[in-house]
């Protein structure tokens, strides 16, 4: 690739991106209270507001500490035990001593697909998670080149922010469905100018919310693929060995995996559901790009 | 004038962070590259406490293979008394292809060749030797990061102000790196 990327500005841009999400998490929770108390009950605006903060605090602290665990969880996949996991420990420990890494939690779910994340706050703490079918599917050099790969998203803080991003479209889609439900419920009555405006607001943020973050989530994702792959193949010299597991990938035909929810579907290494969206881009470019190298 | 003292204190201040970070950096690379320098230590030892029980399996089914084994016990020797790094990795790779030969006398003997512990060594083995290049490669990465800061503004200034100076890449020369010659006899 002629364009050459230095991981030290990505991993700053990653940390404020993170920064700036966060904060903007915190500023649409409590927005979306504002919103919610003066469009039913402007009585109690202070103990709603009080609530919605205290409310998106924690939600905030809590995900934030418990990303790596949320999105484990969310697939339930399992500790990979270091007895009957040899390959796979070799490897990450090896990959650990060429990029100067601490080592992560390994984990493995269960999953025909050939397919692997990684998640977590910082590489101090930090997972990677593999399917069984890419264990029992990919030779040696393949697995590698996959958990190189994964191994790079943990290098450069793309964990925290896609663990962040995904963790937002799941709160955002909660939170817009609870709003717009909650609308058939109320009962008329409220002849109210002001309270009709702020209804509408509502309404159409509860609407437009989940598409904007849906769409910034899309935009994000892709080009980091193309990063990642390129520091994996610094990590381990040998592209063949991902060139190989991305072919591997392409002509292995499985269906689309129900476990997997879209929020989480940018973390994986390539996309679960083949077609829907675009959360990476198409595996022949990818290839093509290794291939340049 | 009250706001042009402001001014003046805040770029003070800029000026001294500048200044730390630079130094920081030198220090946070430097122990990069002394930290990798460990590993490949650690690596190439592992490596040597793994020949002794090699030789004591290969021993046990093909005693008379001695030229072989005294090969690799030689170069083991080599590499533990090595005391630099460069002589230590020079003494592995004439470990690696000792080892090689002896890995290929045991396919001849079809009793050493399925037996459990020493297919167990034989992938440790190989296991070490990735991990030695891994090492080394990571050595040599922590290496031009800390001389590219040497070398680019406005590093090369504060590298000349608390004397860093770039340093040498870790290289094997061509001699070490022809192909190994197995010798089926």
């Amino acid at each position: 690739m002629a364009e050459r990327i230095d991981f030290r500005d990505q991993i700053s841009g990653n940390k404020w991106k993170s920064f700036f999400l966060i904060s903007s998490i915190f500023a649409i929770l409590v927005l979306f209270g504002y919103v919610i108390s003066f469009a039913f009950e402007p009585g109690f605006f202070f103990i709603i507001m009080i609530i919605s903060i205290v409310f998106s605090l924690s939600y905030i602290l809590i995900s934030y500490y418990n990303s790596d665990k949320i999105a484990i969880a969310s697939v339930q996949a399992k500790k990979a035990s270091r007895e009957s996991h040899k390959q796979y420990y070799s490897l990450v420990e090896g990959l650990t001593i060429a990029s100067g890494m601490p080592m992560p939690r390994l984990y493995i779910m269960n999953s025909s697909q050939i397919n692997a994340f990684a998640s977590g706050r910082d590489p101090q703490n930090a997972v990677i998670c593999v399917t069984t079918g890419a264990l029992e599917k990919l030779d040696k050099r393949e697995l590698e080149g996959v958990l190189a790969h994964e191994l790079s998203h943990i290098a450069n803080y793309d964990i925290r922010y896609m663990t962040l991003v995904a963790v937002m479209v799941g709160m955002i889609a909660i939170i817009s469905q609870i709003f717009l439900r909650s609308l058939w419920f109320r009962g008329g009555g409220s002849d109210n100018k002001n309270n009709w405006i702020f209804l509408l607001i509502g309404i159409l943020m509860a609407i437009l919310a989940p598409i904007v973050v849906q769409l910034v989530q899309l935009s994000i994702s892709r080009k980091r693929e193309f990063a990642s792959d390129a520091s994996a193949v610094k990590f381990t010299r040998y592209p063949v060995g991902l060139i190989g597991a991305l072919k591997k990938i392409q002509k292995d035909a499985v269906q689309p995996e129900k476990k997997i929810s879209k929020a989480v579907a940018p973390l994986f290494f390539s996309n679960p559901f083949r077609g829907w969206g675009s959360t990476h881009p198409p595996l022949e470019k990818r290839i093509n790009a290794l291939e340049r190298m | 004038m009250f706001w042009g003292l402001w001014l003046l204190i805040a770029l003070i201040f800029l000026i001294v962070f500048i200044f730390f970070m630079y130094y920081n950096r030198f220090a946070v690379l430097g122990n990069r590259i002394d930290n990798s320098l460990s590993q490949i230590n650690v690596q190439l030892k592992r490596r040597a406490d793994l020949v002794p029980n090699l030789i004591e399996t290969v021993k046990g089914f093909a005693k008379h293979e001695k030229e072989a084994i005294k090969a690799v016990t030689d170069a083991r020797k080599a590499l533990v008394g090595a005391k630099d790094i460069e002589g230590k990795v020079k003494a592995d790779r004439k470990l690696e292809s000792a080892l090689k030969t002896i890995f290929a006398i045991a396919e001849g003997y079809p009793d050493l060749k399925a037996n459990q512990n020493f297919l167990e060594l034989q992938r440790e083995l190989s296991t070490t030797e990735d991990r030695v290049a891994y090492a080394r490669q990571y050595y040599n990465d922590s290496i031009l990061s800390y001389n590219n800061l040497c070398k680019t503004f406005p590093g090369t200034f504060f590298a000349k102000l608390y004397g860093k100076q770039s340093r040498e890449y870790f290289q094997v020369s061509e001699t070490d790196k022809k192909l190994v010659k197995v010798d089926f006899k």
